[in-house]
């Protein structure tokens, strides 16, 4: 239980919040670009990620709270701190967690067609999300006597995660000197995934003034799901080479035997003009199908409990075993029915001034296109990601600037769910045909992390040409 | 994974002002509310109304077990601070009722303390019925002793009745349940 709390906590505080890749979107400098907008412009003849090293990804957030609310070190109880951040949260604030790791990614310049470049890969990817279960943390906490004829909404239980790898391939064609497109094919392989959504019913304490005891305790209409692929037969093993068994059972799901699933992203940049353009995303428009190792656990009914009729049962109800009544009336089903669920869908999209060209012979610019290449570009992106509750939203405003050659650089300011005053970066070195990126948001918030509500980093190395 | 992220991201920054000692200060302190045992009694449900109402009964006992271990877990036993058992009853029958009630084990022995309650005589079919409240209060070191707790015992005795005797008695109690979880 301490270990459960310990683990919530923690990755609520430390970290957590979308998939949001503010400084990373339209970076077109770095190929991971081609990830978040199969159809950004590309100016590369081939390139290739250092394999496990092109890509770490890591973004956790919290909606509500911080560490720093429940462990700050101010002399008050911590009793009375827990309690003030569990009346300030509500049922839709949530933690989340999304880890990338990239295995590899590569790409070419068509030999046909020097306008189509072709990138493909494969990531490792961890999503989690969990929503504030409000109203059964108050229960827990402060149980029902304050909250007489107030019901607990099983809806408040939501959350999701899964762990995946994903293979994708894309295609990316410069239609045109305004426009380029792109589309991405992905192969998803679930290793595990748990997902609780779309609850319903109540239990509340309702005082009978007229009724047989002083309250009825009513479960009304419950209907709660949790379903799980890929943890049944993980449970099973036991013994000395579980450890073993596990992570063999997820090398082989990871290796496209686990729960598969397809999807697209697609995307365009479009260029107003010289010097204003237009991008836009599609990301993980797709489905798993959940077949193997599926568990799925179902709750439903009705349940009335008003205490033991005793000594003499007049009503004729015969002797009662509350346990066996509740578990007749709200049986707990387990069924391994296969299901479908939607991937998150992400939507990008961004609008761009680009200024200041390189004018005279100091950037060796051809090798990143023919139109002009411009030192300093301003914009807006948004950003918007579908969750098991209602959509996360993010804006950006951004500055990109190219320092030297060999360094440029992107700084954001976002607008989120998390907070208002979230500043991100990117430097991005080009020396020789190497590259090295490193990238964080909320870095107001670095001198203490207790306080912030989400952080998001990513770092790798390419090789480009 | 999670270990090396919260690492990683850790060493790239700074985090003050915390002090996770205080985690061993967590107590959670819920208070629950949960119906106990209820009854209604009408006289001619344990007179018999054909008997001549002339015939006096000395006594009528109505006794009744019922499953009951909710104080049999280890959590009970630990974390249940007390227990605040509060009774009502609501009579018009004029007669005292006397209302036993004790916890039985296993072998249908009976452990721990056996309660006694009055509910006062009430004034009669129509009338505004007599209240009476009570409250028990079960500490931990009681708890402790009902840990094997089975079954519950309860009984109903009235004296002096006949068949002429009209109204009703009803019996309602509740738990207040003083949780003490320290994590």
């Amino acid at each position: 239980m301490r270990v459960f709390i310990f683990v919530f906590i923690g990755i609520w505080s430390i970290s957590v919040c979308s998939q949001n890749k503010e400084t990373l979107y339209d970076f077109t400098d770095i190929p991971q670009a081609l990830l978040l907008n199969p159809g950004a412009e590309t100016n590369f003849k081939f390139h290739a990620g250092v394999p496990f090293l092109s890509q770490f990804h890591v973004n956790a957030g919290l909606r509500g709270a911080s560490l720093f609310d429940v462990f700050g070190d101010d002399g008050r109880n911590i009793n009375e701190k827990i309690e003030q951040t569990l009346n300030k949260l509500t049922s839709n604030d949530f933690v989340t967690l999304t880890q990338q790791l990239e295995l590899f990614n590569f790409g070419w310049q068509s030999k046909k067609d020097p306008n189509v470049y072709f990138s493909g890969g494969v990531y490792q990817e961890l999503d989690l999300i969990g929503y504030f279960p409000k109203d059964f943390a108050v229960l827990a906490y402060q149980g029902n006597r304050d909250f007489i004829n107030r019901p607990f909404r099983f809806s408040t239980i939501n959350g999701s995660g899964e762990l995946l790898m994903v293979y994708h391939f894309g295609y990316n064609k410069k239609v045109s000197k305004k426009l380029t497109f792109g589309a991405r094919a992905k192969l998803y392989s679930s290793m595990l995934h748990v997902r609780s959504a779309r609850n319903s019913g109540t239990f509340t304490t309702v005082e009978t003034p007229q009724g047989n005891n002083f309250y009825q305790h009513i479960i009304s209409n419950a209907d709660v799901t949790l379903r799980t692929s890929g943890l049944a037969s993980l449970r099973e093993l036991e013994g000395e080479n579980s450890g073993k068994e596990v992570v063999s059972k997820l090398v082989g799901r990871a290796l496209l035997g686990g729960n598969l699933g397809l999807g697209v992203d697609v995307g365009f940049t479009h260029h107003i003009d010289e010097q204003w353009s237009l991008t836009g995303s599609i990301n993980d428009f797709g489905a798993i199908l959940y077949a193997k190792d599926v568990e799925t656990y179902r709750a439903r009914g009705n349940f009335v409990f008003e205490g033991f009729e005793t000594p003499v049962q007049f009503s004729g109800n015969g002797d009662q075993d509350f346990l066996d009544e509740l578990e007749a009336a709200v049986p707990l089903d387990t069924l391994s029915t296969t299901y479908l669920t939607m991937r998150p869908l992400k939507l990008n999209g961004s609008i761009k001034y680009s200024f200041n060209p390189y004018e005279d012979e100091s950037c060796n610019c051809s090798l990143y296109g023919d139109s002009p290449v411009y030192r300093d570009a301003f914009g807006l992106q948004v950003f918007s990601q579908f969750r098991p509750k209602r959509p996360q939203y993010a804006a950006s405003l951004f500055y990109y600037k190219r320092i030297f050659n060999f360094l440029r650089a992107k700084v954001t300011y976002t607008i989120d769910d998390y907070s208002y005053n979230n500043i991100g970066f990117l430097l991005s070195t080009h020396i020789d045909k190497i590259n090295f990126y490193i990238s964080a948001n909320n870095v107001l918030e670095y001198s203490n992390l207790a306080k912030a509500r989400s952080v998001s980093m990513q770092f790798g190395f390419n090789f480009i040409m | 994974m999670l270990s090396i992220i919260c690492t990683a991201l850790l060493m790239a920054s700074c985090v003050k002002d915390l002090d996770f000692d205080q985690s061993e200060d967590i107590v959670l302190t819920p208070i629950v509310e949960l119906d106990f045992i209820f009854s209604k009694f009408d006289t001619n449900q344990f007179v018999d109304p054909s008997i001549d109402p002339a015939i006096t009964v000395p006594e009528v006992e109505v006794d009744d077990t019922l499953n009951y271990d909710l104080l049999g877990s280890s959590f009970a036993v630990d974390n249940l601070e007390r227990i605040e058992l509060s009774f009502e009853f609501r009579n018009t029958i004029e007669r005292d009722f006397v209302f036993e009630f004790g916890f039985l084990n296993e072998a249908d022995q009976r452990i721990g303390p056996f309660f006694t309650l009055t509910a006062n005589a009430g004034r009669g079919e129509g009338t505004t019925p007599v209240v009476t409240a009570e409250t028990i209060v079960l500490d931990n070191a009681t708890i402790r002793t009902l840990a094997p707790t089975k079954r519950l015992f309860s009984i109903i005795r009235v004296q002096n009745v006949n068949s002429g005797l009209r109204g009703i008695l009803d019996v309602r109690s509740k738990g207040t349940y003083f949780i003490n979880y320290d994590l």
